[in-house]
């Protein structure tokens, strides 16, 4: 039996109910066609929904019961409206770090973009000097336009790398289920931990420290010092997915894969919860620089939100997969699968929306766009 | 991969500018394909219809942003496809092994009994393979997409999709001959 057998096949299986599914199904569509309300819209219609929108803001402002429609359209059309077709430039100082399934991207403040080599993920040194990305068995450090500086090479799958804090004497990656250190410049390699879980280790960010979180495959959530002296662990409940720690390295937040998402103090002492919508699973969350305030994006399986502190700045068809802040601090990135965008919102609130469009094809040039949504994995000072 | 053209373009931008019968027409191209591949992952015609259904509905919210220069089927089937695998996910962790059971029954007939049509025997092994290995299966000989662009769809290395592909043929060993991946 050769392959055209199979397709041939499988082509014709009886499939039970088609013609009586396919009628339900038309009926269901052609409704949902008749009361569609696009999230966003062709550019060639901005002008009129702008208008659209003026005009019901006015109506709104004007009479009692508006004020719940001024709540509503701030969720949907906040901020003024600005679609770039590629990323021509971006709204903030910084070095924009973005990997593709082409590789990792440093994308500058004018726009200009290099990609770095083939690697499957990447992230920034302290300042930005430098990047250090994975690939297979293999830890490179690279320079700015791509040259590896040193690498090191592992008997298992590496992941994960991360840079210590300035001055960047260390980073840490993961290796099959361990944990390990190098130094900054790819000398003294060296095991720190067993049994790791799939997250990315997390340096607390204060100067001149090597103090890092990470979490064990029972859960467990632990920060030692990059000589793996334990300083303390906690339990937060569910298997963690994310370790972030604020600017000032005070709290450690650690996203679950549940629906409690816990902050931890000093010496592990539990400092709060994450509050977050009901039947929502949270996909991203960054501290705001230099502000204990928390922007989280999630996602009720229909609808991705995006809230900072108390307040939703986003609510978009789909989910929201990454947020990083401007080194600003004035400027949020949302990556938006669905759209196949990025939405640079202007904080504080939202003053202003700038979306970038196509952005599978941005960083896969030649490619017909389907593919891989790039990750966003960080927004950095400038060298 | 069938499907895209000037014509569908036409469709679509059609239907972006509010035109009801393109709409249908473009559903209509593209329910029989979508549907099938929706079954074959998932082995449950109503479960296949929830997935093909919510995948249209899909397209349709998101249709004012969707790039008619840009071939429409890939697209959908990408939301199918990927559906499809939750929801068998998801009954696999609820445990409803009912299917499998019937399944697995007609994969190994009785002797004596009297043989099944090939399709169904293709299909009943087909049944017995993981989701993400009946979606490349199924994304490669029913949809007839590349490697390359499979991975794409489903967000996986190439490298992936062409050992899914040589698992679950091997594991359809004895109704099918193995193809190398290209």
């Amino acid at each position: 039996m050769s392959p055209r057998d199979v397709r041939s096949a499988l082509l014709s299986a009886p499939v039970p109910d088609e013609l009586e599914a396919q009628r339900r199904t038309w009926g269901v569509v052609k409704t949902a066609y008749a009361e569609r309300e696009p999230v966003r819209r062709p550019r060639r219609l901005r002008l009129l929904v702008a208008l659209a929108v003026l005009a019901t803001l006015v109506a709104a402002a004007l009479s009692p019961p508006g004020r719940a429609v001024g709540d509503w359209l701030r969720d949907r059309v906040a901020g003024e409206e600005e679609t770039q077709p590629a990323l021509v430039r971006l709204p903030a100082a910084g070095q924009l770090l973005v990997v593709s399934g082409e590789g990792p991207w440093l994308v500058r403040p004018d726009g200009s973009k290099r990609r770095l080599g083939d690697y499957e993920d990447a992230s920034f040194s302290p300042s930005a000097r430098f990047v250090v990305a994975t690939r297979g068995r293999r830890v490179v450090a690279l320079e700015p336009d791509g040259d590896p500086r040193w690498s090191v090479t592992q008997p298992d799958p590496v992941a994960d790398a991360r840079w210590a804090p300035s001055p960047g004497f260390r980073v840490a990656y993961r290796a099959g289920n361990t944990l390990r250190v190098v130094a900054g410049d790819g000398t003294g390699d060296r095991l720190l931990a067993e049994n790791v879980a799939e997250v990315a280790p997390a340096w607390q960010p204060l100067e001149g420290r090597t103090v890092l979180a990470y979490a064990d495959a029972a859960g467990r959530v632990h920060v030692a010092d990059s000589e793996g002296e334990e300083r303390w662990s906690a339990e937060p409940g569910a298997p963690p997915a994310k370790l972030i720690w604020s600017s000032d390295g005070r709290f450690l937040l650690v996203v679950t894969t549940g629906v409690r998402h816990l902050f931890y103090g000093q010496g592990g002492r539990p400092a709060g919860i994450l509050r977050t919508p009901p039947a929502h699973s949270v996909l991203d969350a960054e501290f705001e620089p230099g502000i204990r305030r928390v922007a989280y994006s999630a996602f009720d399986g229909e609808r991705g939100i995006v809230v900072l502190g108390e307040e939703r700045l986003q609510r978009v068809e789909g989910r929201i997969s990454d947020l990083a802040f401007s080194p600003d601090g004035r400027w949020l990135l949302a990556g938006w699968p669905e759209a196949d965008q990025f939405l640079f919102l202007r904080l504080p609130g939202v003053q202003r929306i700038v979306a970038v469009d196509d952005v599978r094809r941005e960083f896969d040039p030649g490619s017909p766009g389907i593919g891989e949504f790039p990750q966003i994995s960080g927004w950095c000072c400038s060298p | 991969m069938a499907g895209a053209g000037r014509d569908e373009r036409a469709l679509v931008r059609a239907a972006q500018a509010g035109s009801v019968a393109d709409l249908e027409a473009l559903f209509r191209d593209h329910w029989g394909r979508s549907y099938r591949a929706a079954y074959l992952v998932v082995h449950d015609a109503a479960a296949a219809e929830d997935v093909a259904q919510e995948a249209f509905l899909a397209a349709v919210r998101n249709l004012d942003r969707f790039d008619a220069g840009r071939p429409f089927g890939p697209w959908l089937h990408r939301i199918v496809v990927n559906r499809a695998i939750d929801w068998s996910r998801a009954r696999a962790l609820r445990r409803e092994v009912g299917a499998g059971e019937t399944i697995e029954a007609a994969a190994a007939p009785e002797s004596g009994a009297p043989a099944a049509p090939l399709s169904d025997d293709v299909v009943a092994a087909l049944a017995t393979l993981s989701p993400d290995h009946r979606a490349v299966i199924v994304l490669r000989y029913v949809l007839e997409y590349s490697p390359g662009e499979i991975a794409r769809m489903l967000e996986v290395p190439r490298g992936t999709v062409n050992s899914r592909l040589r698992r679950g043929l091997d594991a359809l060993q004895g109704l099918v001959d193995v193809e190398e991946p290209q």
